[in-house]
């Protein structure tokens, strides 16, 4: 399979107020085309900033950041990306939000087709009824699937989620990762996942990487070998599951612990 | 008696009291020829105030005021919304301009007047410009700091989804800094009120403010008195206008 991004030797120093911070020391990692790759570590080690250089919003203080084999310069519109703060607009309707990336002159849609592709997303991420409330009446879940609505309905060929599912609740979180599962298989998607609840990673991951604490470097790498489809409300119960949870859960406990007692 | 004075009737019912208390002081306390030519009397003032109303004086003054106040007003906020959008999204040009800003906006500009009105006349256009550059730099102001308020986050997932320049001002930084520009535009009412007064008291021939320094010009306090009135009627009606316009704009936003 082809590969979609590389980073190489990718290094992020911070200046706040005169310090200087090592946010990632070098990281080297390649993504395959159609690959779901999930980054855990604990918080602060630069798993967020590996995202924000993967779209171009942020330069890599030192090594390359490649998207089809061309470096990445200025913000990377093949890549859709959902941030830990979801960025829906107040003033529009969750319908009208999801609406957005349709209305732009880059895909302008029809209005018709608009329509029953709005209402698609609304259905698939569990919002009707709420068609017409604004984000300020939507409870915190509620915006985090509007949120993924509006970057699913675009359809970019690679995704970036930033911890989309940390506000759920866990009964929806599963009903989320199982759409999700199934989107990006359909639609041949690669992903980048962000998270730091590694039964979320082992569920959907085809490959998990494993950071350490700050300054972020790799720690290492597991392909997940489970079989596909997953089923994502029972994949859990799985002894091969058991094995590797506990297998991963031994890596990074260090860390994790590390960085609780430094929090 | 007190309670009763609380009630929502009683209220009323008191502050009518009141007023018809301090008329009846003034109309009929006793005092020699030459202070009551000073101080003149209600029932003067109503009679002065109902001449005027039926000769059409007070018409044709308030329209004036009205209508440089209006003009001033429309073309301060144009200007101001078109130039605040454009220095709020250009940052590196307001950096450099920032001192020249605050400079002008410090200056009170009712001491600009005489030089207005050298430039442009003692009519309408010297006062139109006091009142339009009043509003010009509070609208300006208020426009940047909507601009500047928004969210980068959102700036930054509209650059991604593929989204023109164009279409991040029209689709995000317009109507983000909305609110602001209505908070500013509200404000500006009421320096546009005030500072088509000062211009008219300053140098004029028609309007409030004219209405006002002429009478008082020719001694005729009875004059200035009804003139002052229709001045404090005019502030009441803006000021209640004004908040019923607020509570209709509250009720389209969101908790």
């Amino acid at each position: 399979m082809t590969e979609k991004i590389r980073l190489e030797a990718v290094t992020k120093l911070f200046n706040t107020r005169g310090t200087t911070t090592v946010a990632l020391k070098p990281v080297d990692l390649s993504v395959r085309d159609n690959e779901f790759v999930a980054l855990v570590g604990p918080s602060g080690c630069g798993k967020s900033t590996i995202l924000n250089m993967v779209a171009g919003l942020m330069p890599a203080s030192g090594g390359r950041v490649l998207y089809d084999g061309a470096p990445v310069a200025g913000a990377n519109r093949r890549v859709g990306y959902m941030t830990q703060k979801d960025t829906l607009l107040p003033w529009r309707s969750t319908a009208d939000n999801i609406r957005l990336a349709l209305e732009l002159k880059c895909r302008r849609t029809a209005k018709s087709e608009a329509d029953d592709r709005v209402a698609q997303m609304i259905d698939l991420v569990g919002l009707k009824g709420f068609e017409k409330h604004f984000p300020a009446e939507l409870s915190g879940g509620m915006r985090k699937r509007a949120a993924l609505a509006r970057t699913l309905i675009y359809e970019p060929e690679t995704l970036l989620m930033d911890e989309p599912f940390g506000a759920l609740d866990a009964q929806l979180k599963l009903v989320m990762l199982d759409q999700l599962q199934r989107l990006t298989q359909d639609r041949r998607m690669t992903v980048l996942f962000v998270t730091h609840d590694l039964a979320e990673a082992i569920t959907l991951a085809d490959r998990i990487v494993i950071f350490s604490g700050r300054p972020g470097r790799i720690r290492s790498i597991h392909d997940i070998a489970l079989p596909r489809p997953r089923d994502v409300y029972k994949a859990r119960f799985d002894p091969d599951f058991a094995h590797l949870h506990a297998t991963l859960w031994d890596e990074m406990k260090d860390d994790v612990i590390a960085a609780g007692a430094r929090a | 008696m007190i309670a009763w004075a609380a009630s929502p009737f009683g209220r009323i019912v008191t502050r009518v009291l009141l007023v018809l208390a301090c008329l009846a002081f003034w109309q009929f306390i006793p005092v020699s020829r030459a202070v009551r030519f000073w101080m003149s009397s209600p029932s003067l003032i109503a009679e002065q105030f109902w001449l005027w109303l039926l000769d059409g004086t007070l018409w044709f003054h308030l329209q004036a005021s009205l209508y440089v106040m209006a003009q001033g007003y429309v073309i301060g906020s144009a200007f101001g919304i078109v130039f605040g959008f454009l220095l709020g999204h250009f940052r590196r040009v307001h950096r450099v301009l920032t001192p020249f800003l605050s400079a002008v906006y410090a200056v009170p500009k009712i001491a600009l007047t005489p030089l207005f009105i050298i430039l442009l006349g003692v009519d309408n256009a010297s006062k139109i410009a006091l009142v339009g550059v009043t509003v010009f730099f509070l609208i300006l102001t208020a426009t940047i700091d909507g601009v500047r308020d928004v969210d980068h986050d959102m700036v930054q997932s509209f650059s991604l989804m593929g989204a023109t320049r164009l279409e991040i001002v029209r689709k995000l930084l317009i109507p983000a800094s909305l609110p602001w520009i209505f908070t500013g535009m509200r404000i500006a009412v009421r320096y546009a009120f005030t500072n088509t007064l000062l211009a008219e008291l300053i140098a004029s021939n028609r309007g409030l403010g004219f209405l006002i320094e002429f009478n008082s010009g020719n001694f005729n306090t009875t004059g200035s008195y009804a003139a002052i009135f229709a001045l404090v009627l005019c502030s009441v009606g803006l000021t209640e206008l004004l908040s019923r316009g607020e509570a209709r704009i509250a009720r389209w936003r969101l908790p």
